[in-house]
């Protein structure tokens, strides 16, 4: 796999390129800014680009857009975004209107190396990562409202929808959670079921679920306007 | 009555009419004396009394023209010593015409005049000069403190982004790289489950802090208002608070940061407080700019009854007052909330 990483901390930097190359991963690029990122993928063609959502010279949300342009210009190019905030709002605009290699994350998931590593082989293979906090800021910002469908979660399942939202499989879920596969199945079922998302059966198409949601959560901040 | 017609008061017709007699009796006076085969020129005895007359009329209505108090008291002296400084002259511009009388004798009489009007304007108007005086320091300091506490509360406001930009390209940039360093050794640490347990641990900890960490610079400035401005930041917390806010902002672009983030934490109480206390089906938000302020209303139709001074609505007040502004709570019970603050800007 051959990636570009965009990141403005050299600490930060040096520290990813050292992770991927000890895991086999090529970085066949490493920049600063987002027109070095929009450069890069395009001299390079990479499978992925990592990157930060705040680069120079604004330090607002410079990565982002370069991000969305990148994959404007490259379609199939995977990118994966991490930041040290999770806002819902760059998550819709970063996933548009298509889904597919798509990642966004707190930075500090890097520090879980299996798991990130399989975020990025996922994004690049065209799947969606989302950070769990997405779902939690959308829990959030239901309470008050949607009683009857979203407090209906339990806790558990509540974790069971964060690790969802992360492209994880069953069992990764039930290793992380410490149950049996059986029970996550029961409580994805539930999920679906209170949260009126029906025929959401494969990998996929769970990730889509939780996407549709967060489009559906925000339709109505956009009321008026 | 043509005098009345014509506007004028019983006072003003008494003086028109006074010194219409007066111009009179001057007439005839020098009619006599003409008649009479002259000789002295007693007639001039005769106009300088009429002239007194008419001269104390005149200053008698400039001093009371004058404002109240000190300066028309002022005002009645300077008028009378100005008509004792026109009698003492005329009589000696007489007695040295009609009597040959050569020394300015007036000169001492009218010099005691000039020092009592003095003396008295002093000792009278001493209080007023000292109270103006008071009044443009009192001005010059409301002016001074007024700039400078804008000047601080700016330089708060952009300091406190500069704090979030630290926090976020320091300590939070060196605890993530502190994890994905964890991370890596942990990979190596298979065969040593006691050290692996230990890097989780540490790895833990470091997660707590990035997690502290962000909820303090989200509490400084929400990332979204920092990075997009105050409209996007708006509709993603009333995104958060999932109540359908109806949103209109006009002209809302390049605020002061100070201003942004007071507009913005009026909002976000406003709006808590809607979902939480007030059970609103539908609540929304109208940003506004006219002439150099920007006018924040949100709106509810809540169970009403808000506490204004409650400690929410009292901290934000504090906040909005900082800036020169003002904020109204209007909660009659059972009739929604509405919160309009309104945060002097600088166009």
């Amino acid at each position: 796999m051959r990636v570009v990483i965009a990141e403005d901390l050299a600490l930060l930097r040096e520290g990813l390129v050292a992770l991927l190359r000890e895991n086999g991963i090529d970085v066949v690029a490493q920049v600063e800014d987002g027109p070095g990122l929009l450069r890069a993928i395009g001299g390079h063609r990479p499978d992925l680009a990592i990157v930060d959502v705040r680069l120079p010279p604004t330090f607002s949300d410079e990565g982002l857009q370069a991000a969305i342009e990148a994959r404007r210009r490259q379609p199939a190019l995977g990118v994966l975004v991490l930041s040290q905030y999770v806002e819902t709002a760059y998550a819709s605009e970063l996933i548009g209107e298509n889904s597919a290699g798509i990642g966004y994350l707190l930075k500090e998931r890097v520090g879980d190396v299996r798991a990130f590593l399989d975020a990025l082989y996922r994004v690049a293979a065209g799947g969606t990562v989302l950070d769990r906090q997405v779902v939690t800021q959308l829990m959030a910002s239901r309470e008050g409202i949607d009683t009857d469908s979203l407090l209906a979660l339990t806790a558990r399942e509540r974790d069971v929808l964060e690790l969802m939202a992360e492209g994880r499989s069953n069992a990764a879920i039930a290793e992380t959670l410490i149950v049996t596969p059986g029970a996550v199945e029961k409580h994805i079922t539930n999920i679906f079921a209170k949260l009126q998302l029906s025929n959401c059966g494969d990998h996929h198409r769970r990730v889509l679920a939780v996407l549709a949601y967060l489009r559906v959560a925000r339709q109505p901040a956009r009321g008026r306007l | 009555m043509p005098v009345l017609a014509a506007g004028l008061s019983i006072g003003e017709y008494l003086r028109s009419l006074v010194r219409r007699l007066a111009f009179l009796a001057a007439v005839l006076v020098l009619a006599i004396w003409a008649i009479g085969g002259q000789g002295y020129f007693w007639p001039a005895w005769v106009w300088l009394g009429l002239g007194v007359v008419v001269l104390l009329d005149s200053a008698g209505a400039w001093a009371w023209r004058q404002p109240r108090g000190a300066v028309r008291r002022v005002a009645c002296v300077w008028a009378l010593v100005g008509v004792g400084a026109v009698i003492l002259t005329c009589t000696w511009l007489l007695t040295w015409r009609l009597a040959g009388v050569e020394s300015f004798w007036p000169a001492w009489a009218l010099l005691g005049l000039a020092t009592a009007g003095s003396a008295y304007s002093l000792i009278a108007l001493h209080d007023r000069v000292l109270v103006a005086r008071g009044r443009r320091a009192l001005r010059a300091r409301i002016e001074m403190l007024t700039r400078t506490r804008s000047q601080a509360v700016d330089a708060q406001a952009v300091e406190l982004r500069r704090i979030e930009r630290d926090l976020h390209d320091g300590a939070q940039a060196r605890l993530v790289a502190l994890t994905l360093q964890l991370g890596r050794a942990e990979l190596r640490t298979q065969e040593l489950p006691e050290v692996r347990a230990l890097i989780q641990d540490a790895q833990r900890e470091a997660h707590h802090a990035i997690a502290e960490l962000r909820d303090l610079a989200r509490g400084i400035v929400p990332p979204l208002l920092a990075d997009r401005g105050l409209v996007a930041a708006v509709e993603s917390l009333a995104g958060r608070y999932g109540l359908g806010t109806a949103i209109e902002a006009t002209h809302c672009e390049s605020l002061a940061p100070a201003v942004e983030s007071a507009a913005y934490f009026v909002i976000a109480e406003a709006l808590t407080n809607s979902a939480k206390h007030a059970g609103a089906g539908r609540t929304w938000v109208r940003l506004r700019t006219g002439r150099r302020v920007l006018v924040v209303v949100v709106g509810d139709d809540g169970s009403g009854g808000a506490d204004p001074y409650g400690s929410g609505l009292a901290g934000l007040r504090a906040r909005v007052e900082a800036l020169d502004g003002s904020l109204s709570v209007d909660s009659p019970r059972g009739h929604g909330t509405l919160v309009e603050a309104r945060l002097p800007c600088g166009w």
